[in-house]
């Protein structure tokens, strides 16, 4: 019986030490939410005004849960970046009335100031194509669904000097899921059951790379 | 006793019954592969093949291990000069990291494409022969992009073989060729060279397996 019980206790602990993908260790693994930009990356400068808006596809999702999405925005110019508002729409798949807006932050708010000269920001603080600074916002409480689509508004502050010396990513290969546009004007004030931007969205897209779970 | 028996019992079902299936019993895609036809790009002699896997298009799933798959479209012999990855910070081009990668045990390899054991049919375009290097220790991340780079030796053999090329647009995988120079023996902190923006020759699928 002794050894029966010893057999028992042995199994448990090897399955709990060598079980493959836990539901801990796959959370805690930073996971692609979509295909993201591919690559080294171009660049496309002076922001001041303008609302990069991108579009997240609820038909390009890749099948993992997450309670939170995480955007990382790209950098490729400029020391500063002032952003006035960033947005989450939602609406239903393939439709343009948005069905929800989800707040978007980085340090707790959503107009933040991006010191891109800082090596605590950009590790490599000579921030070009080569060496795109890559952002990480705070993860936005939202579960992507197939069955919606999202656009990502990011407008950044008018009659701004940082902002006319941005330089964003310009994505040089159109494999991936996100596709975008952007406008001269403040596309982050729409509100439920508004139409989202009428911009052609067949591009890939400027400044958002990645959409991840972590 | 009985039931002290029986508790015993019950929880071996238990665990047998909620371990996940081993990992190396299914064959996954780490990444989207080249899908449908392919065409054929030929005349590698002497020439650095660059193909790069994005982190921002691996799919989550966990592998210790990664597999290339190189598909040929014509010749009888290749003559591979040396083979590696690269290891990059995602949308960079410095590397931090070099993997060798063989087949048969070796980094230099002469595959040999006239016999039936690796092509069973002459390679074509329309009938690719797809070879599987052997496993390389690599867990992709998609933190990491990734150059899968092949120097082809510059010699007759290599001046025959053909590539199986991709539809442009359909798989994650981009690629590029340099030719004259051994790109292999990069180092760490060294850039690549060259910004792939073509469609991938010779590398078609990479998976766990």
């Amino acid at each position: 019986m002794k050894i029966l019980f010893k057999m028992a206790a042995l199994a448990i602990v090897t399955i709990s030490v060598s079980a493959p993908r836990s539901a801990a260790a796959a959370a805690a693994a930073a996971e692609n939410l979509v295909r993201g930009i591919i690559g080294p990356v171009g660049s496309n400068t002076s922001w001041s005004g303008y609302s990069a808006v991108s579009k997240i596809p609820g038909a390009g999702l890749i099948p993992v849960t997450s309670e939170t999405t995480v955007f990382y925005l790209g950098f490729t110019a400029g020391t500063r970046a002032d952003i006035k508002n960033m947005v989450l729409y939602t609406t239903a798949r393939g439709g343009s009335t948005i069905t929800a807006v989800t707040p978007v932050k980085l340090g707790g708010v959503s107009d933040p100031s991006i010191d891109l000269a800082s090596p605590s920001v950009c590790p490599v603080v000579e921030i070009s194509t080569y060496n795109p600074c890559i952002v990480r916002l705070d993860p936005t409480s939202i579960t992507l669904s197939a069955l919606n689509d999202y656009y990502l508004v990011v407008y950044f502050t008018s009659g701004d000097s940082n902002n006319e010396s941005v330089g964003v990513t310009q994505p040089i290969f159109s494999q991936t899921s996100l596709t975008g546009s952007d406008q001269a004007a403040d596309d982050s004030r729409l509100t439920v059951r508004d139409a989202i931007p009428n911009l052609s969205y067949s591009s890939a897209s400027f400044l958002l790379m990645y959409v991840m779970t972590d | 006793m009985n039931f002290d028996r029986r508790l015993v019992k019950l929880s071996l079902m238990l665990c047998a019954a909620l371990l996940p299936p081993l990992s190396g019993a299914a064959t996954v895609n780490l990444v989207r592969g080249v899908v449908g036809p392919v065409s054929s790009n030929t005349s590698w002699a002497n020439y650095s093949m660059f193909n790069l896997i994005p982190g921002s298009a691996v799919f989550p799933t966990t592998s210790s291990t990664t597999v290339f798959y190189l598909g040929f479209t014509a010749g009888s012999k290749a003559d591979i000069g040396n083979m590696v990855v690269y290891t990059i910070a995602r949308g960079s081009l410095k590397i931090s990291k070099i993997t060798p990668v063989t087949y048969g045990g070796t980094s230099v390899p002469s595959i040999n494409l006239g016999s039936a054991s690796v092509c069973a049919v002459a390679p074509s375009a329309s009938k690719p022969c797809i070879v599987r290097f052997d496993p390389t220790s690599l867990s992709l991340s998609p933190a990491s992009d990734y150059y899968f780079v092949v120097f082809f030796k510059n010699d007759s053999n290599n001046g025959s073989i053909g590539a199986a090329q991709s539809s442009p647009g359909q798989s994650s995988l981009v690629g590029e060729y340099l030719g004259g120079t051994d790109y292999t023996r990069l180092r760490v902190g060294e850039s690549i060279p060259i910004v792939p923006n073509g469609s991938a020759d010779f590398l078609m699928y990479v998976m766990n397996d």
